[in-house]
């Protein structure tokens, strides 16, 4: 971990200088398709050749490993054979070189050109592990979403805010080009309703799906996984700006796969508790405060409970009474475990 | 034997050198060059077809809005290819043809029919009745799949064909989500052409293992020939389970069973797993021969050996062995575990090892050689550059934590044409016109073949270069219709695509040029650096060679 | 045979009709099949399947008695038949490979049947999903009755074809003869167990009830697995028959007899993926 941090920090002070070079480049390249740019953050932009841009730590960190450990390293290898080939034919031509060399083994460098691309692959894979891990060891989230994929549109649910069934749809004027730019919605992009997450929050979200393979992809945030019936798949993020990002389904799902964009609005945490609560919900805070009252009003209760007790000394009937009334409650619950459990052994 | 046979004689008629009339020598045919020659005008004609329909692809793809799939428009006026669905079927029919029925007729049917057993000194191949049906089950595929085109396929009325991709995953190609006949046709057609290619490899390994010359040890046989047994192991190996996995498709939508059903406890990831155990040794399989053929070129036109002879034959081995297991590089975001997930990125990582010993072999046989830059050496050259390209970024999205951005966008399709439009298909040109004058008898013209080497160069690499780009800003793939972030690449895409069909057109000038002028063609047009068996025959070869079985002395034949 | 001039001894094999009328009937075939499932170009029912399924199998008979006569003719030399061997092998793994998939789709019934639920390892979730399997409403059968029975049927019959091997190779005809009628019997005594068996399990709905009526994948494999390789009993039955009828032909001699070497070998093939289909499917993951 320490070296890689340490690489890290390196390459990225490196990175300021190349850096300076590369957005001289890329402000070529970034054209149009700025229309939004006051509200919007994650969106393709024409011509543009490189990842999307980053609103969260693991994109960054996948940009980082994409642009700093993998292209340079595939750059370099598709340089070096093409420069080799550049080579080949400028001094190996039958002009230049009538006679041909009969050789054909050097265990030198046969050995080399095995042993060197090991190597390479196994910094590569150094960095790609521990991404992996980021990926997989997800912080206790602030809020769980669950995402379904149906033909063709998405639903999510706050399972634990108790906000559900929100159905987000392309917005039917997003589906023309013509009609899209009137409207000024993003083309194929706009949806009806955002799923909406609060800032700096580790957002988890549970994907599946209900009729056939979707996938909930959100290039911003650099996640994608697949929505498949009869299974829960999970991801994380946590943005670190406010605004709309978008994603589109990435599993082919049909005639309107690539009518099912996900669009995330990202807004202060102040704002997504007044949308939940305008949405019939609870905040986290709300629930917290709820299940610490009915807590203390059960400690309360109890203590009185006990005082009463105290107090009812004399004869205790009232404890014996409760305790009779447990164990004969408990009774039949058994009873019906009982009752299974023999069925089951019969079934067998 | 040989003295005694005269008795016999009448009745052997066709064993000597006079060709069976026409009927009779091309549709009924056991000798292997013909029926490579088949396999090789099969594998033209589909190609046609194969590319028209990226042409119908990269039409739509021209700029945002829907172009040709649409209400009105032109496939709508012919019937075909209807609405958003048609663009799904024409993606998934493009690869379906592409794959089983061009690239794997060319190399294995074609050049592996024609040139394995001249290579290792056989007169034939060991079963040719069997060789033929391999042929001619083939074409049974091909109709059954264009069958499949025409009939109703999707949910609604008029959705003809398949759409869900030529990897076919459930539940949209359960009865549910396509519930017409199209989808049982191309189950079939699949089926059929699986079963032509499992023949086709217990032919290969047969002829191998059983008919190689006296003196042709294993070590000392062209790596062509190393290649196609590889090929024909993997064949064997992975066709049997994608056969069980449609197989299990089709009793889910006819049958009442549920496999892939998840309401009846089935698990659609799992016929995930089944396709790609067989899908991810098929890319080596369009593949290996190219390596065989490459080899060849390169030797030829250096006028050298190959360069580590042994090391590039098991490396081609081991590419067969780790190929099996890695086939889960394409479902990392189907939600498998951290450890499995992790052992699939090293495993195919793995690959770029023996691949990399194969490109730097091959530069290592040119490097000190007197190199003549005929038509094949051009494509087999491009052929080590683009395969490279794609090869690395194969190895980028080999990284799980990487894929997770790029997996399903066109950087997927980038990659994958990198290594089969303009690595397969460079390999397969390299080979057709290696061996044109062996097969033709004739001679095609230098020009032609290098102004078609290069419009064609630029034009695929225009089309998908830019598609790396698409891919890494988040397009999706298998889209009609993409926002307006994307439409700069793509319009550069499609007009690659233009520049290759010139390409194209001017390879079908060369051969009308060729087939009218008919200049003859020599033995061995390549001079001393051709040294494999082919070349001490004549062009075209007798129609049975080697009835005196050639004696391979040393080893100097690879 | 060699000829003049030819001093190899491979068989070269003269143009033969026989492939293409095949896939012309396959063609037939699949498109009746269709026809049958689901209706195509407004036909319906099994008219043209079996078409297609008689022309497949016309083809097959022309083929193989073209393939008899000319081992006759003396075309399988020594090395053609070292060929043969070769080819029957290959096919024979490709058929294992046929099956690997039925028994991986059942593996991943048996040991993640609950695995898409969550568990806390992946050691627990095999264990949870072992013990889930088979899942609820899913009556299994007993492997000590009828499938015991079929297992002994089915070994018997691979020491027969043993037997029979030995007296061909001890020109012993009609000890041969004896010992493939008794492999033939017990062939058919198994397929006529397992029709029995397939409709003991449908007449008293061990799979298909209301309680399992989202354990299809159980039923799924447990009858594809095991249909198909009923199917490829009753294949290699017919063709242990036509070789009987080749030795009361007076074929097969000590030296020559890789037909029937190739029947039994594929019989071989069938009796041991039913010995795997017996232990997982019946035995251990019950
Ligand atoms: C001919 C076909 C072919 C070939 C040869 C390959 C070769 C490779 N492929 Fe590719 N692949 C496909 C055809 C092919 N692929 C197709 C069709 C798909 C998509 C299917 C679909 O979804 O429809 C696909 C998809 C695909 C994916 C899934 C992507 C996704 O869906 O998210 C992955 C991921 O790992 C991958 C990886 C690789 C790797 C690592 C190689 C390696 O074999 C490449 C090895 C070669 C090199 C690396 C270059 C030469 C080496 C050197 C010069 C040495 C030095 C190099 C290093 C040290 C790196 N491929
Ligand atoms: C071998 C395989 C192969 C080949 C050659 C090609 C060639 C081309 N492909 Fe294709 N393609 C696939 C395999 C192939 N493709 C696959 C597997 C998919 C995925 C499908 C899916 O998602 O399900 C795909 C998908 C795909 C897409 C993505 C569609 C989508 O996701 O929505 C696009 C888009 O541009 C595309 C375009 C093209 C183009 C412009 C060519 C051009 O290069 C075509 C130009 C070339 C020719 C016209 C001639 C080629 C000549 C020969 C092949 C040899 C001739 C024979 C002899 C000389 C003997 N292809
Ligand atoms: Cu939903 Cu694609
Ligand atoms: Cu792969």
């Amino acid at each position: 971990m320490g070296i890689r941090r340490l690489t890290m920090a390196g390459v990225r002070a490196g990175k300021a200088g190349i850096g300076a070079i590369l957005a001289s480049l890329s402000a070529w390249f970034v054209g149009a398709g700025m229309a939004f740019a006051e509200e919007v953050a994650g969106l393709p932009t024409d011509k543009a050749i490189h990842l999307q841009k980053s609103v969260s730590e693991l994109k960054d960190d996948a940009i980082f490993f994409h642009d700093w450990i993998l292209l340079p390293i595939i750059t370099a290898i598709v340089v070096l054979v093409l420069g080799l080939l550049i080579w080949i034919v400028l001094r190996y031509n039958k002009r230049t070189n009538p006679t041909p060399a009969r050789f054909s083994h050097n265990t030198t460098i046969e050995i080399l050109w095995t042993v060197v691309p090991v190597l390479i692959l196994v910094y590569i894979a150094f960095f790609s592990f521990s991404l992996m891990r980021k990926y997989e060891n997800m912080p206790d989230p602030d809020v769980v979403v669950k995402a379904t994929g149906y033909q063709w549109y998405w639903a999510y649910d706050f399972p634990e805010l108790g906000v559900e069934g929100i159905e987000s749809r392309l917005l039917p004027e997003a589906r023309e080009l013509e009609s899209a730019r009137a409207a000024n919605v993003p083309f194929l992009l706009g949806v009806d309703n955002e799923l909406i997450v609060p800032v700096n929050s580790v957002v988890q979200v549970q994907v599946t799906a209900y009729d056939v393979i979707h996938a909930f992809a959100l290039p911003a945030f650099g996640v994608k996984i697949d929505a498949v019936p009869g299974r829960l798949n999970n991801l994380w993020f946590k943005a670190r700006e406010t605004g709309i990002f978008y994603g589109q389904c990435s599993e082919l799902c049909g005639i309107d796969h690539a009518y099912m964009p996900i669009a995330i609005r990202v807004v202060t945490q102040k704002e997504f508790d007044d949308y939940i609560i305008a949405a019939g919900g609870k905040t986290r805070a709300q629930i917290a405060q709820e299940a610490a009252a009915a807590k203390l009003a059960e400690q309360q209760a109890a203590a009185e409970a006990a005082a009463a007790a105290d107090t009812a000394e004399a004869a205790g009937a009232s404890a014996v009474a409760t305790d009779a009334a447990t164990a004969a409650s408990d009774a039949p619950a058994a009873a019906t475990d009982g009752g299974s459990a023999s069925a089951a052994a019969a079934a067998q | 034997m040989a003295t005694n046979a005269s008795v016999a004689h009448d009745h052997h008629d066709d064993h000597d050198n006079h060709t069976p009339p026409f009927f009779k020598r091309w549709f009924y045919s056991t000798n292997h060059k013909d029926i490579g020659l088949l396999y090789i005008f099969f594998s033209i004609f589909a190609a046609i077809i194969g590319g028209g329909l990226s042409g119908l692809i990269r039409w739509e793809l021209y700029e945002p809005g829907l172009q040709l799939f649409v209400e009105g428009s032109m496939l709508d006026s012919l019937g075909i290819f209807q609405g958003k669905h048609g663009y799904n079927a024409v993606v998934t029919a493009h690869a379906l043809i592409m794959v089983f029925f061009v690239v794997m007729p060319a190399t294995v049917g074609g050049f592996g029919n024609y040139f394995v057993p001249l290579m290792i000194g056989a007169p034939d191949m060991a079963f040719p009745r069997l060789n033929n049906i391999s042929f001619w089950l083939l074409v049974a595929g091909f109709v059954l799949l264009v069958i499949s085109l025409f009939v109703p396929g999707g949910v609604g009325a008029s959705d003809k064909g398949f759409g869900g991709g030529w990897t076919v995953y459930p539940p949209l190609s359960n009865a549910q989500y396509h519930p017409g006949p199209s989808l049982d046709l191309a189950i079939f057609a699949l089926h059929v052409a699986g079963a032509s290619s499992i023949l086709g490899a217990i032919n290969f390994i047969t002829t191998i293992f059983n008919m190689r010359a006296p003196g042709m040890t294993l070590h000392r046989m062209p790596l062509f020939a190393w290649a196609l047994l590889v090929t024909a192991f993997l064949l064997l190996i992975s066709l049997p389970v994608l056969a069980g996995a449609i197989t299990m498709l089709l009793t889910d939508r006819n049958f009442g069973t549920s496999f892939f059903i998840p309401a009846g406890g089935g698990d659609p990831v799992m016929y995930q797993h089944l396709f790609w155990f067989f899908g991810h040794p098929e890319v080596y399989i369009m593949i290996l021969p190219g390596f065989g053929i490459v080899s060849h070129i390169v030797s030829t036109f250096s006028k050298k050996p190959v360069f580590g002879y042994l090391a590039m034959a098991y490396a081609m081995v081991a590419i067969g062995v780790v190929g099996f297991v890695v086939w889960a590089h394409h479902m990392y975001t189907v939600g498998m575990g951290f450890n499995l997930r992790a052992y699939f990125v090293m495993a195919t990582m793995i690959i770029a090892v023996p691949t990399g010993v194969k490109i730097f072999s091959w530069i290592a046989t040119m490097w000190g050689g007197s190199i003549d830059f005929k038509v094949p050496m051009l494509w087999a050259i491009g052929f080590i550059f683009l395969f490279t390209v794609g090869g690395v970024t194969g190895v980028v999205l080999a990284n799980n934590a990487i894929d997770t951005s790029l997996h399903d966008t066109y950087y997927v399709v980038a990659h994958f044409h990198y290594v089969l439009s303009l690595g397969a298909v460079f390999s397969i040109f390299a080979a057709f016109f290696y061996w044109f004058e062996k097969m033709f008898g004739v001679k095609f013209n230098e020009l032609l073949g290098q102004i078609q080497f290069w419009i064609m160069f630029i034009g695929v690499n225009v089309i998908f270069f830019p598609q790396h780009f698409l891919g890494l800003q988040g397009m999706p793939r298998r889209y009609i219709d993409y926002p307006e972030g994307f439409a700069y690449w793509n319009k550069v895409s499609t007009i690659g695509y233009l520049i290759t069909i010139v390409g194209v057109g001017v390879f079908f000038i060369l051969l009308i040029e060729a087939a009218i002028r008919r200049r003859k063609a020599e033995a061995n047009p390549w001079g001393e650096g051709a040294t494999t068996l082919e070349w001490t025959l004549s062009s075209p070869p007798p129609y049975h060679q080697f009835s005196q079985l050639p004696v391979i002395k040393d080893d100097g034949h690879h | 045979m060699a000829q003049h001039g030819v001093n190899h001894d491979y068989h070269i094999i003269n143009p033969s009709p026989w492939p293409l009328l095949a896939s012309i009937a396959t063609v037939v075939l699949f498109l009746g099949a269709v026809i049958w499932m689901k209706g195509l170009f407004g036909q319906e029912g099994p008219l043209v399947f079996i078409l297609g399924l008689a022309g497949v199998l016309a083809v097959m008979y022309f083929w193989w008695s073209d393939v008899i006569r000319e081992s006759k003719a003396g075309d399988h030399t020594p090395v053609v038949q070292l060929g043969l061997r070769y080819g029957s092998i290959m096919f024979i793994a490709s058929e294992v490979m046929f099956f690997v998939a039925w028994f991986w789709i059942f593996f991943e019934g048996a040991l993640f049947w609950e695995h898409r639920a969550g568990a806390a390892s992946a050691i627990e979730e095999v264990r949870l999903a072992w013990s889930a399997w088979p899942p609820a409403g899913i009556e299994t059968v007993s492997a000590w009755q009828l499938p015991l029975v079929n297992t002994l049927l089915l070994l018997l019959s691979g020491t027969t074809v043993t037997w029979a091997h030995h007296a061909i190779l001890k020109n012993d005809r009609s000890g041969a003869k004896l010992a493939l009628a008794i492999t033939l019997v017990l062939a058919v005594s198994f397929t006529a167990v397992q029709a029995y068996e397939y409709h003991h399990i449908f007449h008293h709905h061990y799979f298909f009830n209301e309680a399992a009526a989202n354990s299809g994948l159980y039923a799924s494999a447990f009858l594809l697995a095991t249909g198909f390789h009923g199917f490829h009993v009753i294949v290699g039955t017919i063709f242990l028959a036509v070789c009987l009828i080749r030795l009361f032909n007076g074929d097969f001699t000590p030296q020559k007899h890789f037909g029937f070497e190739s029947a039994a070998w594929y019989w071989h093939f069938v009796d041991v993926v039913w010995l795997f289909l017996f232990a997982f499917i019946y035995v251990v993951f019950v």
